[in-house]
């Protein structure tokens, strides 16, 4: 019974931890599916977002969720100006520079943040006023669950959003064909500050979620990014369904392995599954083969 | 191109050397001022600036003021190396105080020696003064002595055997596990479950259930980072285990207390400063609120009694030689500083006790003062 | 090389002279200066720490800079350097510079191995793969204490002796590491001149033109990831023996992120650039610390100027700082000069047909994307010394065949022979040393590159009949060159000549490697009216009585009926007529095809 119990405590943390990494992975994919690149900086999206809420929490004193909308509205801005500044200016050459460029756009503000806030990492209201329930012998964090439906009310949003708007379809259209979504018309500049704007969004949403578990502090980020990323491939390059099952993946299978067989490698077995799906179905789980076109 | 920046920083560094005063006694300081370490860094900085303060209103050491000459160590080993280097070379300087991190301590070790002047350290690996390096000494009981002091705590005052070790796999956390292992083979007792983790963990479950089947009744801990610390004590006290929690200095910190909240309530911790220990600790804390309007916790204090040490010897031997000063830190008698009374040994280590404190409700609440013998 | 060719290369050399001499009395005094004028120990470890780094970004330069794939594990190689030398000398105490080896094979080793992963993944992929296994090498690192010593490092590093002299002396030891350091820069400046370098960045430039054109680029990539292994293991090992003490927190995620800007700050593509960002990435930090005290706030911002700096090089000097200067100076002083076509020789292209086999046969031929059969059951025989042209309305399967046909597509069923081989299994770049050499329609050239460079990228393939030696490739690219009408050329980067040039510097690359086969996707594709004549002439120019076959594609008929002897027809991925030009062109089935699709029969 005990057993059972500490297992699906463990299944519970690994799907909490997954929803994370793949509330992250959107973001990512949104990215990537409207420019191509891969933003290194879209974990610090989820740390810059949570500083700032913090920032009005503590700094203006700014009650729980004024601030928790001021941060995603700063987020937002903050996603324009990344567009603008990192991507826009390198969008016609190849993805290497834009994604080194996204990189010194994660060293820029972890230390900007740094020098702002100091080392020192923050603690966070929950979101709900209780600790969490207990359900036969399992604990169920009253964050966690939050995360888990926040992500999954993201991901139908998204999928709505997408599949349901005209914006959406624009989008949609930007991201498969930039040029014939230009000589349709659609204004395609537009489309990727729009996604930039949405994805920077959502990993302040991230943050400002997992701050009150994993504590807000400079590199917070870093690490959920990486399994987030891990998590993107591993569902399929640019792929939603994939980015949500490919998280939820890596938090299970990572959470599992910690409890039977090390806890220090934890971190290792996410590099360790996408080294074993690349080499042996790199298109991921929902992605399609790539092959270069003559 | 690489050629005259060369040239460039050279000249530069030259000019840099030779234009010192001579009407002040430079003291070196080799702390974290970028990085990931700079909180602590900070605080190392604070303690340091408040003796030299004290020192220098007090006339000062040899009749001329303390000037502190800070180097960022850039929370690397390679900076501290650097760092080292660089405030050796420095004629100037007749004694350094350097890092808290065991690890850039041992990686500056070699550089020390050439430099061939005293260091003052925070570092609590043991190893790092049983290097043959004569010149290393330490402010802060080592390791051996915070896990001879836990195991004693908890086993004979506390009267717990089950015990669990939770640590942190880098250099102090797993330091930390060996020694607490050892200390407690003294008292027959053989821990039930040995536990490391990597930093920057994001959940503790499977830690936490480990120690809920291990039935251990006691936990000692060396956890390095307050973020860990802060999710290990939430997720611990959620899945119920309510076994007693003794953990090495970094559970009495501000930060981890703050992030941790109610979950560190009634948890016991070693602290190699406590403001209520002794008359000493009592002044500087309230000196150091006054100035800083921080608490002050052992990133500060062990610095403050580093400088006061320096400060002394130099006084005593009535020279900046580094042997002399060497000699007379090695010859310091129950010097009382705010860590607690200081002996160093043939070895280096100044301190050999540790407070007991308790976390009551969010106040740390001192206990008792245990010293251990060599 | 002629007597006045040689004169002229040494006229050309005897421009650089006085400044190569400046720099090398400079290079050559530096590392003594400590040894005549007092230097701290400080400058000392400064210079040991830029040295032993910038061995490790040369790796960044050969890995990045001249192969273009991008390599965030670097300071794993310089971690395995760094490691195999400290546990080969202080816990197995085997003597230094065997340590040293064990720990640069090591490196190597597993550079070729992260290499072979290329062999599917690029891009964005190996970025991650090579973040990935940064990230498990510091964490075995820290958790395998048994080996490693985990956390608390290895101490007592020892130093070598050279000729019994042990190098216990700081600025001996500088010495030694500035000396490998020279060595490493002249060695990989000297790479791009040679045929892996050249192979190199023509993976860079476009790796699957280079793989169609002979490069085995699955083996360029390993050997780039292994070269650039290597050196981040020299360096790591020599950083290990400077310092004494190693721990896992020096070869971390970090560190990679700091090789990766040091080389794109002095410029990838450039050992001089690698160099000159390690020392100034080194030395900024210091600098900021002696700076004014007005100025003391940057100290506290300076890594998130250096993060603000990464963005800005990306987008204002993607060169880095090597790079402008290069540019700088190439501008101050004039034009080189065109190189003296004095004597090229004519490109010999001859092939001997002895056999009346086809050239080239495709035999039951199928590509099926998921549910579209692109190509779907063709069987085409080119004979020997033949022009054979393949038509067909868009859509109906004619790139696909020529793909299948060199290799970039496996093809779902049937058999490819060239010259009576079956080549169904093999790669491009096999295909291509078996003679078989391919333009594309959208023109894949290596575009910083220059002409010249180009086209002997082209005749470097495996099995080129030409003599050994450098001389004898830069002879036949030129010849070639001088065929297509671009000797003059020869010097200027492809992306700076115009279209039409392109057209036929591509051309001429193909034509380099000396093919029995040659694959031309739209060679018109592009053109305007004159240029189109011009190409006609050459392809007449190329059947005439040279033996080579070749088959092409191409809309417009024009050119098509002018230059082909055979011509099939191609639709919905399934062969409706083959014959003559006169033939086939009258043929129902081909009218009504195109009517079908009326645009395409003029386009």
């Amino acid at each position: 019974m005990e057993a059972l119990a500490n297992n699906l405590q463990v299944l519970f943390q690994g799907l909490a931890l997954g929803s994370i990494y793949a509330l992250v992975s959107l973001g990512f994919v949104l990215i990537i599916r409207a420019t191509n690149v891969v933003n290194f900086a879209q974990g610090d999206f989820a740390m810059l977002g949570a500083y700032i809420m913090v920032a009005c929490l503590t700094g203006a004193g700014a009650p729980y969720w004024l601030a928790f909308v001021l941060a995603l509205l700063a987020m937002a801005a903050f996603g324009l100006l990344f567009n603008f500044g990192v991507y826009y200016p390198l969008r016609h050459r190849s993805f290497l520079p834009v994604l080194i460029s996204t990189l010194g756009a994660s060293i820029f503000m972890q230390n900007t943040v740094l020098a702002i806030f100091g080392a020192q990492p923050r603690a966070m209201e929950k979101v709900l006023n209780f600790d969490g329930l207990h359900v036969g012998g399992v604990f169920l964090d009253s964050q966690y669950l939050v995360i888990l439906a926040v992500t999954m009310v993201m991901v139908a949003f998204q999928y709505f959003f997408f599949e349901h708007t005209l914006v959406g379809k624009k989008l949609q259209a930007t991201s498969q064909d930039k040029d014939m979504a230009r000589l349709l018309g659609i204004p395609v500049a537009l489309m990727i500050a729009i996604t930039f704007l949405y994805s920077a969004t959502l990993g302040g949403l991230a943050g400002v979620l997992v701050g009150p578990i994993l504590f807000v502090s400079i590199g917070m980020g870093s690490i959920i990014a990486l399994k987030a990323f891990a998590a993107t491939i591993i569902g399929g390059f640019g792929d939603v369904k994939g980015a949500i099952v490919g998280g939820l993946f890596i938090g299970v299978v990572e959470s599992f392995a910690a409890y039977y067989i090390s806890v220090p490698y934890k971190d290792a077995y996410a590099f360790l599954m996408l080294f074993l799906v690349l080499i042996f179905r790199p298109q991921g789980f929902f992605g399609e083969k790539v092959s270069e076109k003559a | 191109m690489r050629a005259t920046l060369r040239a460039v920083i050279a000249a530069a560094l030259a000019f840099g050397v030779c234009g010192a005063f001579a009407d002040t006694i430079k003291i070196g300081l080799v702390s974290e001022i970028t990085g990931p370490n700079a909180e602590a860094g900070s605080y190392t900085i604070n303690g340091a600036r408040l003796a030299a303060e004290q020192i220098n209103k007090k006339g000062g050491i040899l009749g001329k003021q303390v000037e502190l000459v800070i180097e960022d160590n850039q929370s690397t080993n390679p900076g501290t190396v650097l760092a080292f280097s660089k405030l050796g070379g420095n004629t100037d300087i007749p004694a350094i105080i350097g890092p808290i991190r065991s690890t850039q301590v041992q990686a500056a070790s070699p550089t020390i020696a050439k430099a061939g002047i005293p260091v003052m350290i925070g570092g609590t690996d043991p190893s790092l003064t049983h290097v043959n390096n004569p010149w290393v000494f330490r402010c802060r009981p080592n390791d051996s002595f915070s896990s001879k002091v836990i195991a004693n705590f908890g086993v004979n005052t506390l009267k717990l055997k089950k015990w669990a070790i939770v640590h942190s796999t880098d250099a102090f956390g797993s330091g930390g596990q060996k020694a607490l292992t050892e200390a407690l083979k003294v008292y027959g007792v053989e821990p039930v479950l040995t536990q490391g983790y990597t930093n920057n963990s994001q959940d503790f479950t499977p830690v936490v259930l480990a120690i809920k089947k291990s039935g251990a009744d006691v936990i000692g801990t060396y956890m390095t980072n307050s973020q860990d610390l802060g999710i290990f004590a939430k997720q611990l006290r959620q899945l119920g285990v309510t076994a007693t929690w003794i953990g090495s200095p970094s559970i009495v910190t501000d930060t981890a207390m703050k992030l941790a909240g109610e979950a560190l309530h009634g948890t016991y911790g070693i602290a190699d400063f406590n403001p209520d220990a002794n008359a000493e600790a009592k002044a500087y804390a309230q000196a150091y609120s006054a100035k800083y309007h921080l608490q002050p916790d052992v990133y500060s204090s062990w610095a403050f009694d580093a400088l006061n040490v320096i400060a002394q010897a130099i006084n005593t031997a009535k020279s900046t030689r580094p042997d002399d000063i060497r000699k007379a830190i090695l010859g310091l008698r129950n010097w009382k500083g705010v860590e607690g009374t200081y002996n160093f040994d043939e070895n280096g280590d100044g301190l050999r006790g540790y407070n007991i404190v308790k976390n009551e409700g969010g106040k740390i609440v001192y206990v008792k003062h245990i010293s251990s013998p060599k | 090389m002629s007597a006045r060719e040689a004169k002229a290369a040494a006229a050309q050399r005897g421009r650089f002279s006085p400044w190569a001499v400046v720099v090398l009395v400079v290079a050559v005094a530096l590392p003594v200066v400590p040894f005549v004028a007092g230097v701290s120990h400080f400058v000392l470890s400064i210079f040991m720490q830029a040295t032993t780094y910038a061995i490790a970004v040369l790796g960044m330069v050969v890995v990045l800079g001249y192969t273009g794939q991008i390599n965030l594990a670097q300071a794993a190689f310089f971690g395995f350097g760094a490691y195999g030398l400290a546990l080969g000398t202080a816990a197995y105490g085997l003597p230094f510079w065997i340590s040293l080896a064990i720990g640069v094979g090591t490196a190597a080793v597993a550079g070729g191995i992260l290499g072979l992963t290329t062999i599917r993944l690029g891009g964005h992929y190996l970025a991650m793969i090579t973040i990935s296994f940064q990230q498990i090498f510091d964490l075995v690192a820290v958790n395998w204490i048994e080996v490693t010593h985990g956390p608390d490092g290895i101490p007592g590093i020892p130093r070598p002796s050279v000729f019994g002299y042990a190098l216990t002396d700081d600025r001996a030891y500088l010495l030694l590491c500035t000396l490998v350091m020279y060595l490493l820069i002249a060695a990989v400046w000297w790479l791009p001149h040679t045929r892996l370098g050249r192979a190199m960045r023509g993976v860079r430039e476009n790796e699957l033109a280079a793989e169609v054109v002979g490069v085995h680029t699955l083996r360029v990539k390993v050997t780039a990831f292994v070269l650039s292994a290597a050196l981040g293991g020299i360096g790591g090992a020599l950083y290990a023996g400077g310092f004494a003490y190693i721990s896992p927190d020096n070869f971390n995620f970090n560190r990679a992120i700091e090789f990766l800007s040091m080389a794109l700050l002095g410029g990838a593509q450039s050992p001089f650039g690698g160099a000159l960002g390690t020392t100034l990435l080194i030395l900024l930090p210091e600098w900021l610390k002696e700076m004014p005290r007005a100025l003391q706030f940057i100290k506290d911002v300076y890594l998130a100027i250096y993060g603000l700096a990464v963005i800005l090089i990306m987008v204002f000097m993607p060169e880095g700082i090597w790079g402008l200067l290069k540019n700088a100076w190439a501008r101050a002083r004039k034009a080189p000069p065109a190189p003296q076509v004095l004597r090229v020789k004519p490109l010999d292209l001859d092939i001997r047909i002895t056999e009346s086999t086809p050239m080239l046969r495709l035999e039951g031929l199928q590509k099926h994307f998921g549910g579209l059969r692109a190509v779907d059951g063709v069987d085409i025989e080119v004979r020997r010394g033949t022009v054979h042209a393949l038509i067909g309305p868009n859509g109906s399967g004619k790139t696909t065949t020529l793909n299948v046909v060199n290799g970039i597509y496996k093809p779902t069923a049937g058999k490819i022979l060239i010259d009576g081989d079956d080549v169904t299994p093999k790669s491009p770049h096999e295909r291509a040393a078996h003679g078989a050499g391919r333009t594309f329609q959208n023109i894949r050239l290596f575009p910083t590159m220059t002409a010249l460079e180009n086209v002997i990228v082209g005749a470097q393939r495996d099995n080129n009949p030409i003599e050994p030696g450098h001389q004898a490739l830069r002879n036949r690219a030129l010849s070639a060159l001088q065929f297509v009408g671009l000797a003059d050329k020869a010097e200027t980067a492809v992306r700076n000549l115009p279209y039409g040039h392109q057209r036929l510097v591509e051309i001429a690359r193909a034509l380099a490697g000396h093919p029995k086969l040659l694959l031309l996707d739209e060679p018109a594709a592009g053109l305007n009216q004159t240029e189109k004549m011009e190409l006609v002439e050459l392809l007449k120019r190329l059947r005439e009585g040279h033996g080579l076959t070749i088959f092409l594609i191409d809309h417009d008929m024009g050119l098509v009926e002018k230059v082909s002897d055979r011509i099939t027809v191609l639709n919905f991925g399934k062969k409706i007529a083959e014959g003559t030009p006169e033939e086939v062109l009258r043929h129902p089935d081909v009218i009504a095809a195109y009517l079908g699709e009326p645009g395409h029969a003029t386009a």
